[in-house]
């Protein structure tokens, strides 16, 4: 690993974006980011209309066995739910089997940003390093005051116990690097949902779906869900001795409950919205959101039944991974997109996960 | 109200190849800056004199005098807003112009589908320092001598910052094979009435009100006036030009054709094509494939690439030599798409979504071919294209009200929405699309659309800038400013 | 190495919320700030752009100061649209490309709030072709008015006038104000620190007081006043 002092040449590689993202306080034997996470199943059911725009095959009239795993964007092994930080929602939908009786799968994965960092690569490089954890100051009461009367925004107090501050080097990054921008205050503005099942989840990059006839479409993909998106308020007083479902895996207790409680026909459920880019739209530019007035379709339901039965075979050993797509669905010439499918086979190899689905190896060592 | 048409002083002091076009074979424009406010002048007194053998005299538009031979060589100014800065006119008088002459058509990009490769800072000089972009001084001659000779006069009093040169194809074509300036407006009082115009066609489309294209006379909607820029010398009877640099993707397009016409093969639908029963009226030599692409490109742009309308080639059964007329309408059961080009610029008096809009948006265009021969056998990267003027007496109400919402956004049918114009319009291959017409398989036959998808942009801007074309009196006026 | 707060921390961190001091801030130090990097006044309306989603269902927030505000100020007022309705409503169906249009009377202003497709230069001009009269009658309600009468002819300075009073719209996406007040401003390429983001809006406001926040929700974004109507079979 390089010296504090001296950052990694470009060109941005797998191995070393993730030497970056590992920190002192996480853990190698699982994921550098989203190291914290707990997976669920259910099932996709597509929308009426779904079939028009993608001839994808969970897109076809069916319903459609999914796992799901929310996560914790940070790389500390350590939970704290609480703490403002970004959420993940990777999902693995199992597809009809093919002729010879293989199984297919395909993913998405999203998080609670509606837009990446970087555009390329090696500035992701030069981004995850300005950004890079650092020991955690409290900001002095006479800085904070001279902010109060520039009228800019005082920094963030550390969390009790929180040695580790996640966005003083992205917000000093930000100040040169436009495109940076938008990311970094949605995401040192982001808090913590009441529950996983309460937030919006979108997948930023654009992939291209094409229909039965031929007609392809530049998309983008989020999950809304349906009970609604709500934030802990975190102008509570912290509480260090926390009644059950608000400590500092409180989300993952919510998660249990919730899922163990809801009776019958009552899973928690997340619309899947495609908005369609037009041209002038930044197609392969993940930095960039897209507005509200795009055309959006509802594609479809997910709805979350139980928590998976093994939780390091079908939650910490699954790769999942944004390139395993299937017919119908291809990936834009977005960089990022492309370098992630890569690097997250790279980080699946490090940590002992399950073979990789691209790998070929037999459909029954890969999935349940 | 004034009079809709020229009253006797009016007549004579507009400038030329407004009302009616030169035809002329060769142009150039020259894109000029005030760097001597004093010699600019100096040189419009001049012009508009005619007195001085070195400074050519304006052209104006002349009634037709029996015995007198038309000009072989004209010469035009337009002014854009710093250019009339440039010269010294009056704040007051500089305020007293539209917005989107004020700002230029450098920073109404986003307006006119200016994105992409067609953005001005993609644009070369003198464009990229719009700024500088003062007058455009156009010359129309028979030979390059006399085009050199105007230059180099104009060069003495004015900074030559850039040189279009233009020319006409042969049968009054443009790039991309079609037969161009088919339909322009024919003006009340001025273009002779009657039922019949001068090719002896019946006439069907109304003559317009002068004032769409000269500002103080009346226009076609009823009690509407554009404001006249002040001075009044200087701005009565002037009018505005959108003068535009296209560069045009010929074998681009000659490859999009080819590859729809496999396309439509493949799918199976290529002989239910609307127009392919005209095809055989209209190309009598080409057949399959060849003929096939014909009927797009006809449908595509709303005519033939021989300038036959698609609503009027019909005519061809009885009389094979007729030639194109600009007398047509679209009913409700046209032959032409809705998208294609010529429709959706100019609906006429079929159904629109505005529905005070008929008629109202007109454009008086003049345009000649630039850059290199085109040799379809020989594929090239070289630039070629068309250098358009767009004029009329308002741009916002006229040229950029047709280009923002009916050549590119498609709003004025419910069935193009969402659709930019296929020849001109600001496509990328990821978004766009266009229905053609088919006839029904099933009896009694009507007409169905198809979609295609995937044009590309066909037409990227490289420069351009709005001017004022005043009269000569306006232009009087500015050389006798002051300041 | 974090502490637990001092009572100076403590004290700092509850200003915020401490009326003398959000006093303080109103009547001193925005002022100061106002005076030392004022920001100009951003135009009202959409901003152009060239994808049919940003042409289609387009905010309009249009806001008249009332000459009377009194009650029987806004009683004329009141009449005036009454009388005038069916004249409005016709001329918007003539338009061709209004969603919805709602006239409100708020605080001292006469408000028009529409939605609407494509540039709202045509929008207007074509309204006017249609209603100039009952424009007129409006005009004559509010500050300013009496010298566009008649709108017909003069209808530039009456579209560059509603342009004036159709309110800013905030971007959907918090950090493009830089963007746009870098713009405004003839500068390009700027750093900008993201902890300013809270003076930049303060400042905008100041320039802009009344600004439509976003440029709001649509159910079925992307498709014109005309296309709704053909698909659900009313003709258009």
């Amino acid at each position: 690993m390089d010296s504090p002092d001296t950052p990694p040449p470009p060109p941005a590689t797998p191995q070393s974006i993730i030497d970056i993202l590992y920190r002192e306080d996480g853990d190698r034997a699982k994921r550098p980011v989203h190291t914290i996470g707990i997976a669920v199943r259910g099932f996709f059911a597509p929308s009426s209309v779904a079939s028009r725009y993608c001839r994808a095959a969970h897109f076809q009239p069916g319903r459609y066995p999914v796992i799901v795993r929310f996560s914790n964007g940070s790389g500390c092994k350590d939970p704290h739910d609480n703490w403002s930080d970004v959420r993940g929602m990777a999902t693995r939908f199992t597809l009809p089997a093919t002729a010879g009786g293989k199984k297919t799968y395909t993913d998405l994965i999203a998080m609670t940003l509606n837009e990446f960092f970087s555009k390329t690569p090696d500035d992701f490089q030069e981004f995850a390093w300005a950004a890079r954890p650092v020991p955690y100051v409290r900001q002095s009461a006479w800085r904070k005051l001279l902010a109060l009367l520039r009228l800019t925004l005082p920094l963030r107090d550390p969390y009790p116990g929180e040695t580790i501050s996640p966005d003083l080097g992205a917000i000093n990054y930000a100040t040169t690097n436009a495109a940076a921008r938008p990311g970094v205050v949605e995401a040192a503005g982001i808090g913590a949902p009441v529950s996983y099942l309460r937030a919006a989840y979108h997948a930023v990059h654009t992939f291209i779906v094409t229909n039965s006839d031929g007609v392809q479409r530049p998309v983008r993909f989020s999950w809304q869900p349906v009970l609604g998106v709500q934030t802990l308020d975190q102008k509570a007083p912290y509480d260090p001795d926390p009644e059950p479902g608000n400590g500092d895996s409180y989300l993952q207790d919510e998660l249990r409950h919730r899922l163990l409680t809801s009776i019958g026909k009552d899973h928690p459920r997340f619309s899947l919205m495609m908005t369609i880019g037009e041209a002038g739209d930044a197609l392969d530019d993940p930095t960039r959101p897209w507005p509200p007035r795009r055309v959006r379709i509802m594609m479809g339901t997910l709805s979350v039944h139980e928590i998976v039965s093994d939780p390091d075979a079908d939650c910490e050993r699954l790769c999942f991974n944004p390139g395993l797509l299937t017919d119908g669905i291809e990936m834009s010439a977005d960089k990022v997109l492309k370098f992630r499918v890569e690097t997250y086979k790279l980080s699946g190899r490090m940590r002992g996960a399950r073979e990789c689905p691209f790998s070929g190896a037999s459909p029954d060592d890969v999935h349940p | 109200m004034t009079a809709g048409y020229l009253v006797e002083d009016e007549i004579g002091i507009v400038q030329g190849n407004i009302l009616r076009g030169y035809k002329l074979p060769y142009v150039r424009h020259l894109v000029l800056e005030v760097a001597d406010r004093t010699a600019a002048r100096a040189f419009l007194g001049a012009a508009v004199a005619g007195d001085n053998p070195d400074v050519p005299q304006i052209t104006t538009e002349q009634p037709d005098r029996p015995g007198v031979p038309k000009a072989t060589v004209t010469f035009n100014l337009g002014f854009t807003w710093q250019g009339l800065k440039a010269l010294g006119l009056a704040d007051q008088e500089l305020r007293s112009f539209p917005t989107e002459f004020i700002e230029g058509m450098t920073r109404r990009a986003a307006k006119l589908g200016d994105f992409g490769d067609s953005d001005p800072c993609h644009w070369p000089s003198p464009y990229r320092q719009p700024d500088r972009v003062h007058v455009i001084a156009s010359v129309y001659a028979t030979d390059e001598g006399e085009l050199n000779t105007v230059q180099d006069q104009v060069s003495r009093s004015f900074k030559v910052i850039g040189v279009h040169n233009g020319y006409a194809l042969p049968e009054g074509k443009v790039y991309f094979g079609y037969k161009d300036g088919m339909s322009q407006p024919r003006f009340v009082g001025f273009h002779g009435s009657g039922p019949r115009d001068g090719k002896n066609h019946r006439i069907v489309e109304p003559e317009d009100p002068l004032g769409t294209v000269l500002l103080g006379k009346p226009t076609r909607l009823r009690d509407l006036e554009y404001a006249i820029p002040q001075p009044d010398q200087l701005g009565r009877l002037g009018t505005f030009n959108a003068f535009r640099v296209l560069q045009q993707d010929c074998f681009g397009f000659e490859d999009f054709l080819t590859s729809t016409a496999e396309l439509l093969q493949k799918q199976g639908v290529a002989d239910r094509l609307v127009g392919n029963e005209h095809a055989k009226l209209v190309y009598p030599e080409l057949k399959g494939r060849d003929a096939l692409r014909e009927v797009i490109a006809a449908q595509l742009c709303g005519r033939w690439r021989t300038g036959m309308p698609m609503q009027l080639a019909g005519i061809l059964k009885s009389n094979p030599d007729a030639q194109p007329s600009n007398q047509f309408d679209y009913g409700s059961h046209a032959l032409c798409p809705v998208g294609s080009h010529i429709r959706r610029n100019n609906p006429r008096g079929g159904e629109v979504v505005q529905r005070i809009a008929n008629f109202t948006r007109r454009l008086i265009r003049r345009g000649m071919c630039y850059g290199h021969p085109l040799d379809l056998k020989r594929p090239d990267n070289l630039e070629r294209g068309l250098l358009g003027n767009f004029i009329g007496a308002s741009l916002g109400a006229q040229f950029e009200a047709v280009m923002c919402d009916w050549l590119n956004l498609g709003l004025n049918s419910p069935e193009i929405t969402g659709s930019n114009d296929p020849l001109l319009g600001a496509n990328t291959v990821e978004t766009s699309w266009f229905d053609l017409n088919l006839w029904t398989e099933v009896k009694p036959k009507t007409i169905e659309k198809h979609r295609i998808h995937g044009l590309p942009r066909f037409v990227t801007t490289r420069g351009g800038a709005y001017t004022f074309l005043p009269t000569v009196a306006g232009i009087s006026y500015l050389a006798g400013l002051r300041s | 190495m974090t502490s637990t707060p001092s009572w100076l921390d403590r004290f700092v961190d509850g200003l915020p919320d401490k009326g003398w001091f959000q006093f303080l801030a109103r009547n001193l130090v925005v002022p100061y700030w106002v005076w030392r990097d004022p920001r100009p006044k951003l135009p009202g309306g959409p901003r152009s752009a060239p994808q049919s989603g940003e042409n289609l269902q387009r905010m309009m927030n249009l806001i008249m100061p009332l000459k009377d505000p009194s009650p029987i100020g806004r009683a004329k007022a009141a009449l005036v649209v009454a009388q005038n309705v069916d004249e409005i409503f016709a001329g918007l169906d003539n338009v061709g490309t209004v969603h919805n249009a709602r006239f409100l009377l708020l605080g001292n202003n006469l408000c028009m709030i529409s939605v609407y497709d494509g540039d709202f230069t045509n929008y207007i001009r074509d309204f006017i072709a249609t209603i100039g009269s009952v424009f007129d009658a409006i005009m004559d309600l509010v500050e300013g008015g009496d010298d566009l009468k008649p709108t017909e002819q003069n209808i530039e300075r009456f579209i560059d006038w509603v342009h004036a009073h159709d309110l800013f719209q905030v971007p959907d996406f918090p950090t493009d104000l830089f963007t746009l007040q870098d713009e405004a401003r003839g500068l390009t390429g700027r750093d900008h620190s993201v902890l300013s983001l809270p003076r930049d809006y303060i400042l905008q406001f100041h320039a802009n007081p009344d600004v439509s926040l976003g440029g709001g929700y649509r159910a079925y974004p992307g498709v014109s006043a005309a296309q709704i109507r053909e698909s659900q079979g009313m003709g258009w």
